[in-house]
């Protein structure tokens, strides 16, 4: 360990494992729930095992992997959304979550509409929506679509819309899980200029399969292979082997299932 | 509360509290988590309020003309065919007594029913917020409620106003109101807790309540009153909880008398059993249900 004190790591992960439970039948988990206790009646089904992290205030982490290698579930426990299985987890400050961008939309209700409830959903407070109300429409650049129902909206303006509300919400802790791949260039850069300025003050977990983002943005890179974190350092060293790795080995079909 | 611990999949508490300050935290934590949500809880109460009525032109009319009509069904459906205590003959002209006594049962019974029927899929109706924000899933039951109770209030002063035109007056209980209304409310969202819970398992919870709902429409005394049956069945029409919101409702806005105090500190036991006991086993699976919705 070095100078650090345990105030400057925001995220503190040992052994981090989380196992989703996988019932060969539809209504086991109704035993589960009642018999629990005595007999186990599902197959566990580990996303995520024994993690390690240590993440310091102002560091950028990018996160590489391959499609269900376990990122999204190390955000989602990190923004504790879900709960590990197992292992320790200490996150300390206030985290916004920029995944699923403008899934969480209601698309009768107008932009503006959606705006209030993404944002209190995010933990805002109603008076500092309204204040921020301007910003987050010049964000956005929506002009007058602004009060039409979300479902007159395309998909990166929808987009453009989520990530301006995330993007007030004031965190300590972003957390950006492939969310701006929707957007035109204009768009993403004008997004990855604000994350650029939002690491100047806070705490960036950045999961991309653009590796020239990451390259930009991030400080140390990790790489995540079946569940287990198989290299991290420099960012341009993780790149090169994982990149190594994604020709070498062939895409594995098997990795979806279960092994007990 | 921006901090997340957890120690081998269980959240802990970093204070150390003993038995007594947890027993308190317990009781109050609902309260808490209230409070600490209310910008959340306005935000998603708006959204509702305006869905309720989404696409429909008159809007909130229909929560004025829905009681309106029931009076004007019940006066004629029942009028000379029920036989109530005299007590309940409020009005001069029996039918508008019946009319009076069936709306103010009916009002409790919709309350209770909009709820019964909701609270199994209420966690799937928000599955994308809870999934995939940092979602306070316990307070979709207390916004579902709060929403009906927001209609239950209007059909309430649809009735009184109907009193005041047929009797020219209105008991002195009505301050009363809140004293049995604040517990009826604490109900429904203990309720909504466990049944939500129990609903994000298995739909059969939503398939269940569209069965056993009707049914209670006739074991509730809406349609006629609880005396009619002598004991030992009067154990059984009380051991349904929604009997004593009903009596105590009816004695206090219709007849203007104290309800009898065995009967309200039975529907005040339930009351408090309800609303910790879905509070306790909501929280119990919550963690579990954000995996299997």
């Amino acid at each position: 360990m070095s100078s650090s004190t345990s105030s400057d790591i925001v995220v503190q992960a040992r052994h981090l494992g989380k196992a989703y439970q996988l019932y060969a039948h539809r209504n086991d988990w109704l035993k589960q729930v009642m018999f629990g206790w005595a007999k186990t009646y599902y197959k566990p089904f580990w996303v995520l095992r024994d993690v390690d992290l240590q993440v310091k205030r102002g560091e950028s982490i990018g996160i590489l992997g391959r499609n269900g290698c376990g990122k999204s579930t190390l955000l989602q426990v990190i923004c504790g959304m879900t709960l590990p299985s197992h292992g320790e987890l200490r996150v300390t400050g206030r985290i916004a979550p920029v995944l699923a961008l403008g899934s969480t939309f209601d698309l009768e209700l107008s932009g503006r509409q959606n705006v209030m409830i993404g944002g209190a959903v995010l933990g805002l407070k109603r008076r500092d929506i309204l204040r921020k109300f301007e910003s987050i429409a010049d964000f956005a650049g929506i002009g007058d679509y602004m009060d039409q129902p979300v479902k007159h909206y395309s998909m990166g303006m929808r987009t453009r819309l989520a990530f301006s509300i995330c993007a007030h919400v004031e965190a300590e802790i972003l957390v950006v899980d492939e969310a701006l791949a929707v957007g035109d260039a204009a768009f993403q850069r004008k997004c990855l200029d604000w994350i650029d300025s939002f690491r100047q003050t806070g705490t960036l977990l950045f999961v991309s399969h653009s590796m020239a983002e990451v390259r930009r943005l991030c400080s140390r890179a990790i790489w995540i292979e079946e569940g287990r974190i198989r290299e991290q350092g420099d960012p341009n060293e993780v790149i090169r082997s994982y990149h190594r790795a994604l020709l070498v080995e062939k895409d594995d079909v098997q990795r979806f299932t279960a092994h007990s | 509360m921006p901090s997340v611990n957890v120690v081998n999949g269980k959240q802990i508490i970093v204070d150390d509290a003993g038995p007594f300050q947890r027993f308190f935290r317990f009781f109050g934590r609902p309260f808490a988590r209230m409070w600490h949500h209310r910008d959340l809880l306005q935000a998603i109460l708006r959204r509702e309020l305006a869905d309720r009525f989404k696409g429909s032109v008159a809007g909130w009319v229909w929560a004025v003309v829905a009681p309106l009509l029931a009076i004007a069904v019940y006066t004629l459906a029942f009028s000379g065919r029920l036989q109530l205590p005299e007590q309940y003959m409020v009005a001069k002209d029996p039918n508008l007594s019946y009319a009076l006594f069936i709306l103010s049962g009916i009002i409790v019974f919709n309350f209770w029913s909009e709820m019964a029927f909701r609270a199994p899929m209420l966690l799937h109706e928000y599955a994308h917020f809870i999934k995939q924000t940092i979602f306070p899933s316990d307070m979709l039951a207390v916004i579902s409620t709060a929403r009906a109770t927001l209609y239950t209030l209007i059909s309430i002063t649809v009735l009184l106003i109907f009193q005041v035109c047929v009797l020219r007056s209105l008991p002195w209980t009505l301050v009363l109101l809140p004293l049995i209304f604040l517990p009826f409310v604490a109900f429904l969202i203990g309720m909504s807790w466990f049944l939500c819970a129990i609903g994000a398992f298995t739909r059969d919870a939503g398939y269940l309540m569209i069965n056993i709902v009707p049914l209670f429409m006739f074991a509730t005394p809406v349609f006629y009153h609880q005396s009619m049956f002598g004991p030992p069945w009067d154990i059984v029409i009380y051991a349904n909880a929604l009997t004593g919101f009903v009596e105590v409702m009816r004695d206090i806005m219709l007849v203007g008398k104290l309800p009898n105090m065995a009967v309200y500190g039975w529907t005040l036991g339930i009351s408090v059993f309800s609303f910790y006991f879905g509070y306790w086993f909501f929280d119990r699976y919550r963690n579990v249900i954000v995996d299997v919705l």
